[in-house]
């Protein structure tokens, strides 16, 4: 038994110094959630990174070598994520992995990546703490502190008699919690009265209540922080009970999601926006196209997301090449894990999202944010999200 | 609390309640018939809403294997809702054939079944999702024809809202409560399933093809499961491949709480908790999902045997 656990012990330690070349293709992870009731946003991260790999091997990927993407579903769950980073990193030897879909995952499995010494890029991660996880852990989604006061702005332009607001909010999902936050202050500085607050989970589905304390409190403008789903659903019971007013919905609502959901329903409401398929950049008319040619709609906030994760990766792949004068696909993957790093953070890069800059933690700036107002089409399950000009 | 908050708190529980019992009754269908829970069956309700979906939209979306292809008719709302309920039933008799049938002619341990059906609920869900994606899909503003959205009435200064959608579902799920009631006790075959639910083997010695009945029992389960799904996904949308999982736990929680095989128990256990559910304050609405377990706690306290179950009689 002795010999046996030396002998054990000599193969992971000769495994360990070994060292690896990355080879070619260079194997970049994805781990975010194809399957339970994570995959809505996950299938959109899949098809945003699909279009990454396609875009940026026609460009020659890393100095003429392309990369390979290793997909791993991660469920929905923590124990999900730490089996897809393990097998990412152990199995499949990724150069970096991008993921995972929800924060709460990211905080079960970046310290396994951090302690790996692998680098993380969060593409849909924005509670706080994620960048401060490890650091070999950065992320590109930004929280929403800028956008909020915009879209209000924006709103009174439309109804500037706007007095009475109602505010909603899922208070079961820590992103809209903190968005709804941002939101409230917002509103009261501006001079308005907050009449009602209105609390619902995301798993809601039946809005009556709610809806109609909203009817009863005789507001002007309603503005809400929920996701897709429920707050579709939310906006179509608002609707088909009669509120004729003005909506503000949050980042949530940034979703080719809330057209299906809610129909005619949606036309005219307001979106607060990370991400907007008519962003005025190259980067995203690129993409743009790109995942309308692939997908035949236009790209989601989730998969503008997942395709700038991938894209931090490889232009921070070819910033190693070339600063190091080394092929990526002889360099020794350990070595080259902690070089990519190194690369990542403190780095600013053109993006779908517009400019985004990272800083030595590997937290984001994002210096462009989008108000626009959904328009549906008359089949009721496709539409558009036209940017409100400033 | 004034009388229109508890108004439409009322109609607001009716709607969903129905629904829940409608969904419960095929558990208990299939419980009292074999002694197994179905794991299948919220499997089951979200193939059926998807099926007549299908039917009465014509087409599948944008993600999936089926992406951007659609079928060559499109049906009325109501006859896609029977397609999509007898296609359920067919999926019933699907799962009974590969997850029950098997091992019970192997004599198996009943808890394997269980096992196995919850095994079928995942590989159906998952073959759900490579057809599909996991996108939301939605029935049309004017699936019900000419109907108005919604009524909305003004007592005391107060907003009373009823959506079209509440009253569809009340009335076909009082339908079907009905039927189903008269079917099971009027007809020859409902006393024939009652006689095999009763006892298996002295049913089969009295001339009953006991098979037949369980495929029949499963097919009937389905087809409410399916129903039951297409009235949420009428109601809310149909959000996504996994949004049976929390009915198919509801489901559960109304069959113990009405009395595990009660009928008349799935029925009241499901208005019960859906009523609970509405009464809900707004401000507390992220319990929704506790309040089933909750008052199945309190109540199993007080009965083990649910509200309407019978209490096991041991000889000795």
């Amino acid at each position: 038994m002795r010999s046996f656990i030396i002998l054990l012990a000599g193969l992971f330690l000769a495994n360990t110094a070994l060292a690896e070349p990355v080879g070619s293709p260079i194997p970049v992870g994805i781990a975010v959630g194809q399957t339970t009731n994570v995959a809505l946003f996950g299938e959109e991260q899949v098809n945003g990174a699909k279009v990454a790999e396609k875009l940026l091997n026609e460009k020659g990927g890393v100095g003429g070598t392309p990369i390979r993407l290793a997909f791993q579903d991660t469920g929905g769950d923590e124990a999900g994520a730490i089996n897809a980073f393990q097998n990412l990193i152990s199995r499949d030897k990724v150069v970096a992995i991008i993921g995972p879909t929800l924060s709460q995952q990211a905080f079960a499995a970046n310290p396994i990546a951090n302690q790996a010494k692998v680098p993380v890029v969060g593409p849909s991660n924005t509670a706080k703490g994620i960048a401060q996880i490890g650091e070999y852990v950065s992320r590109i989604s930004a929280p929403m502190t800028l956008v909020a006061p915009n879209a209000l702005k924006r709103a009174l332009k439309l109804n500037p008699n706007v007095k009475n607001v109602a505010v909603v909010y899922a208070q079961d999902d820590a992103f809209n919690v903190s968005e709804t936050g941002i939101f409230q202050e917002a509103i009261k500085g501006m001079g308005l009265n907050i009449t009602t607050i209105q609390k619902t989970s995301v798993k809601d589905t039946d809005f009556t209540t709610q809806v109609t304390a909203i009817l009863g409190a005789g507001v002007d403008m309603v503005v809400m922080s929920c996701l897709a789903a429920d707050g579709g659903n939310m906006v179509k019971q608002l609707r088909q009970l009669g509120y004729e007013g003005l909506i503000v919905g949050g980042n949530g609502f940034n979703s080719p999601n809330m057209y299906p959901v809610c129909g005619q329903e949606c036309t005219g409401v307001i979106v607060a926006q990370a991400y907007s398929p008519k962003a005025d950049n190259a980067e995203n008319k690129a993409f743009s196209a790109a995942f309308k040619d692939m997908f035949k709609k236009d790209p989601a906030q989730f998969s503008a997301q997942a395709y700038t994760s991938v894209k931090v990766v490889v232009d921070a792949l070819n910033e190693v090449e070339k600063s190091s004068g080394k092929k990526i696909a002889e360099m020794d993957t350990a070595e080259l894990r902690t070089a990519l790093n190194a690369a990542i953070v403190s780095s600013s890069y053109d993006t779908p999202l517009g400019e985004i800059v990272l800083d030595a933690d590997g937290e984001i700036t994002q210096k462009t944010f989008y108000v626009s107002q959904i328009k549906v089409a008359d089949d009721g399950k496709t539409g558009t999200m036209e940017l409100l000009p400033e | 609390m004034n009388i229109v908050f508890l108004l439409q708190s009322f109609i607001n529980g009716l709607s969903i309640g129905s629904v829940y019992a409608i969904f419960a009754l095929g558990y208990t269908l299939v419980f009292s018939i074999l002694g197994i829970i179905n794991f299948a069956h919220g499997a089951v309700f979200t193939l059926g809403a998807y099926c007549t979906y299908a039917l009465a939209v014509g087409d599948f979306g944008l993600n999936g294997l089926l992406a951007g292809m659609s079928l060559p008719f499109r049906l009325p709302f109501p006859l896609a809702l029977l397609g999509g309920s007898l296609l359920a039933g067919g999926i019933g008799v699907l799962v009974e054939r590969l997850a029950f049938r098997p091992l019970r002619a192997k004599g198996a341990d009943p808890l394997l079944a269980l096992v196995s059906s919850l095994g079928v609920a995942l590989i159906l869900v998952n073959c759900l999702q490579f057809l599909v994606g996991a996108e939301i899909y939605a029935f049309p503003s004017g699936i019900f024809g000419s109907l108005p959205m919604a009524m909305v009435f003004k007592m005391d200064g107060k907003v009373l809202a009823v959506r079209t959608v509440q009253i569809i579902i009340l009335v076909v799920s009082l339908a079907m409560l009905l039927a189903l009631a008269w079917f099971m006790n009027r007809t020859r075959m409902g006393k024939a399933l009652q006689a095999t639910a009763e006892n298996p083997e002295t049913a089969s010695l009295l001339g009953i093809h006991v098979d037949r009945y369980i495929l029949s029992t499963f097919f009937i389960s389905g087809a409410l499961g399916g129903l039951s799904g297409t009235l949420i996904g009428a109601s809310f949308g149909l959000a996504g491949p996994y949004f049976g999982v929390s009915y198919g736990l509801k489901g559960l929680a109304v069959i113990v709480l009405g009395g595990l095989g009660s009928i008349p128990g799935a029925v009241l256990g499901g208005l019960v908790i859906g009523l609970g559910e509405a009464f809900l304050p707004p401000d507390y609405s992220s319990m929704k999902e506790a309040v089933a377990f909750v008052m199945l706690f309190v109540i199993l306290l007080a009965r083990p045997q649910g509200l309407l179950g019978r209490q096991t009689i041991q000889k000795v």
